[in-house]
């Protein structure tokens, strides 16, 4: 869970690392909860085993659009949360439809889009010249677009445009072209973040804020950009499920923690510094499959809830231990941190 | 604070006006905000200046102060607590169904929910995980279990809680007492306990903690474990009042109870805790609601209204505070 370890311990890391020769990637225990509840769906029900894949990929790529915002923002480091997303997600649903009914699916995709930045706008002003805590400043923007969404929503009452439904239902050899175009996005996420100046320094910002500072990273840029991609990704993924489910107040609700959820499992380091973009994906999947299974099951949603917080819990501390080595063994998961000192809590000065 | 370190010689009275000020504007500035409030509900409402019009006003308050003192004690050590208002609704659904059928086995519950924060604290110890992620990976598992007792909110609480939120003296109002007890026990556990001062140390300095010969894992257990009894008893009054269980009921109360505390000059990086600044930001939220329904604002508005609020609090916080340290 170290985001800066010191010199001897990196390079007993690197020498770890390359006797093993492949290393355990981040998501890796993600992609071993996919597989192994896509092995229980098969056990389970009958039909072809590529079913529940497929049917598990029309509903994932919402939750990746929205994780990959909250990833990007809980990559600036510790203290960076975006909790405005459902509320963000609910509203521009209804944008969406208010605008395309009168201008095109397009025109209303983009205006979502755009009601999400300025949402965003709304945090990044708190954060950045207030500074608020992004908790508070990301609450205080879900509380202004509530509002917001109430007001729209007793202004319209139409449904989404036929043309954007017939589009977030096409399928491409079988696969959802949404699922495809938000895998496009990924990559192009995961590329932007490991080979441009600006992936580079969110990734600087969140290993230590203080020395991206010293080494002439706009901090502040960078800060603000984050959140207002945060908010962009929200807001399309609203405009895509108002196509996809239909519009409503709560639309969102579920997406605030869920994000936050898929990012952890994801591989992500939640004390910031390390986006693991793939990772999506697989915590995402995990999370539609595992519902997917417990339904077939016929588990009720309470139940549904507690074993997926249960997994966010155990996830975290069995990762807490593996994740950094790419090595987990019974005795590190029963022996704990040898030294109780926190070398990594590293605090947001604020 | 402790320049004796360098220097033997005590601070002089200007310096420690100054540290006077830095330490306690936060509040302050809230208290400004709850007093503007406060006004301008009794200029729409002159009724309010009375005992019942109080106890109404304050009412909600209650649960809220109660859950706040809890976050503020987590964030005391430096962490986060995400599962409240889950644990909070799922409190009042207990004593709603269980507490009331059978009561044993209701206490046996909330003594349960007690082992399962201490054991939260002890993993976030032990394993180094951040608090924000095994709370959150909680909320859902309260959420869930409110469901699986009470799928729709019902129930009835039982007598004698009941009998608590009845309790109307004609003297006081009810709400302020309760306010005031709860305060006043965070104030002795965060503030006049030795307990508080490990807690605060481990927020602020844990390898000193550690050093001194303290464990740090007990300290943050019983840190949870005494956070874990305030939700308890937020949840309990929140029954009182509304008579019935509801999961949903508090939902809001995760981030309320962290706004108030940052409202009350709280940090998240730990080593703070301002007990009566927690109780003046809850109850500051706490009208904000109210006065938006006395005042006649559109339903749709005030969450809005309330939003902005809680910004304009905060921006004034961290304006004071530059002024005052430069």
């Amino acid at each position: 869970m170290t985001t800066t370890l010191p010199d001897t311990t990196s390079q007993n890391l690197r020498r770890q690392v390359s006797r093993s020769r492949a290393t355990w990637p981040a998501w890796g225990w993600s992609l071993i909860g996919v597989i192994g509840v896509w092995l229980c769906i098969i056990a389970v029900s009958s039909g072809s085993p590529l079913q529940p894949l497929n049917q598990a990929l029309t509903l994932a790529p919402y939750l990746v659009l929205v994780a990959l915002g909250q990833m990007l923002v809980i990559t600036l480091g510790p203290g960076n949360i975006d909790v405005s997303v459902g509320a963000i997600i609910s509203m521009t649903a209804y944008v969406s439809v208010a605008i395309s009914s009168s201008m095109g699916p397009a025109a209303g995709i983009a205006a979502a889009t755009g009601a999400g930045v300025a949402a965003a706008a709304c945090s990044v002003i708190a954060i950045l010249v207030l500074r608020v805590p992004p908790i508070i400043a990301t609450l205080a923007t879900s509380l202004i677009v509530a509002s917001a969404t109430l007001l729209l929503a007793d202004a319209n009452r139409s449904g989404a445009a036929p043309a954007l439904r017939d589009f977030v239902n096409a399928r491409v050899a079988g696969i959802p072209v949404i699922a495809i175009l938000v895998a496009l996005v990924t990559v192009a996420v995961a590329f932007a973040l490991r080979r441009t100046t600006f992936g580079l320094a969110v990734i600087a910002t969140g290993q230590s804020f203080k020395a991206a500072g010293k080494a002439g990273i706009r901090v502040a840029f960078v800060t603000a950009v984050v959140y207002l991609l945060s908010g962009a990704f929200a807001g399309l993924a609203g405009a895509l499920l108002a196509a996809f489910i239909s519009p409503s107040t709560v639309l969102g609700t579920s997406y605030m923690l869920d994000s936050i959820a898929v990012v952890v499992i994801g591989g992500t380091l939640i004390a910031g510094g390390r986006p693991v973009p793939i990772g999506l994906w697989t915590g995402a999947m995990f999370f539609v499959l595992l519902s997917g299974l417990l339904n077939l099951v016929g588990w009720s949603v309470g139940a549904q809830n507690i074993l997926k917080g249960v997994l966010v819990v155990l996830v975290v501390v069995i990762s807490s231990t593996a994740t950094k080595t790419g090595r987990s063994t019974w005795r590190r998961l029963l022996e704990g941190r040898r030294t109780s000192t926190p070398i990594t809590k590293e605090k947001t000065h604020g | 604070m402790t320049s004796s370190t360098i220097t033997p010689t005590l601070p002089d009275a200007r310096t420690r006006l100054k540290v006077t000020a830095v330490h306690g504007s936060p509040a302050l500035l809230s208290l400004i905000a709850m007093v503007v409030i406060f006004a301008v509900a009794v200029a729409n409402q002159p009724g309010i200046l009375s005992v019942p019009g109080l106890t109404l006003m304050l009412m909600s308050a209650v649960p809220l102060v109660l859950a706040t003192q809890a976050q503020m004690l987590i964030m005391s050590v430096g962490d986060i607590d995400l599962g409240i208002g889950y644990l909070v609704g799922f409190v009042t659904v207990i004593a709603a169904t269980v507490l009331q059928s059978s009561p044993l086995l209701g206490i046996l519950i909330l003594g349960v929910i007690v082992i399962a924060y201490a054991a939260l604290g002890a993993i976030i110890q032990k394993r180094n995980v951040p608090s924000i992620i095994v709370t959150l990976g909680m909320s859902f598992v309260w959420l869930g279990l409110g469901l699986q007792f009470l799928p729709t909110p019902g129930g009835e609480a039982p007598a004698w809680l009941a009998a608590i939120g009845r309790w109307r003296p004609d003297w006081v109002p009810a709400p302020l007492v309760f306010i005031l007890v709860a305060t006043l026990l965070g104030w002795l556990i965060a503030r006049r306990s030795r307990l508080g001062t490990r807690m605060r140390a481990l927020g602020s300095s844990p390898a000193t903690l550690e050093k001194l010969g303290w464990s740090l894992t007990r300290t943050r257990v019983l840190t949870y474990v005494i956070a874990a009894a305030l939700i308890i008893a937020a949840g309990l009054m929140l029954a009182s009042q509304t008579r019935s269980g509801d999961i949903n009921s508090a939902s809001n109360f995760t981030l309320m109870t962290i706004a108030a505390v940052i409202l009350g000059g709280g940090n998240f990086s730990g080593g703070r805790a301002l007990p009566l600044g927690a109780t003046l930001g809850a109850v500051t939220l706490g009208l904000i609601t109210v006065l938006l329904s006395l005042i006649n604002l559109s339903s749709s508005l005030q969450s809005a209204a309330q939003g902005l609020i809680v910004l304009a609090v905060l921006a004034g916080r961290v304006i004071t505070e530059r002024a005052i340290r430069s």
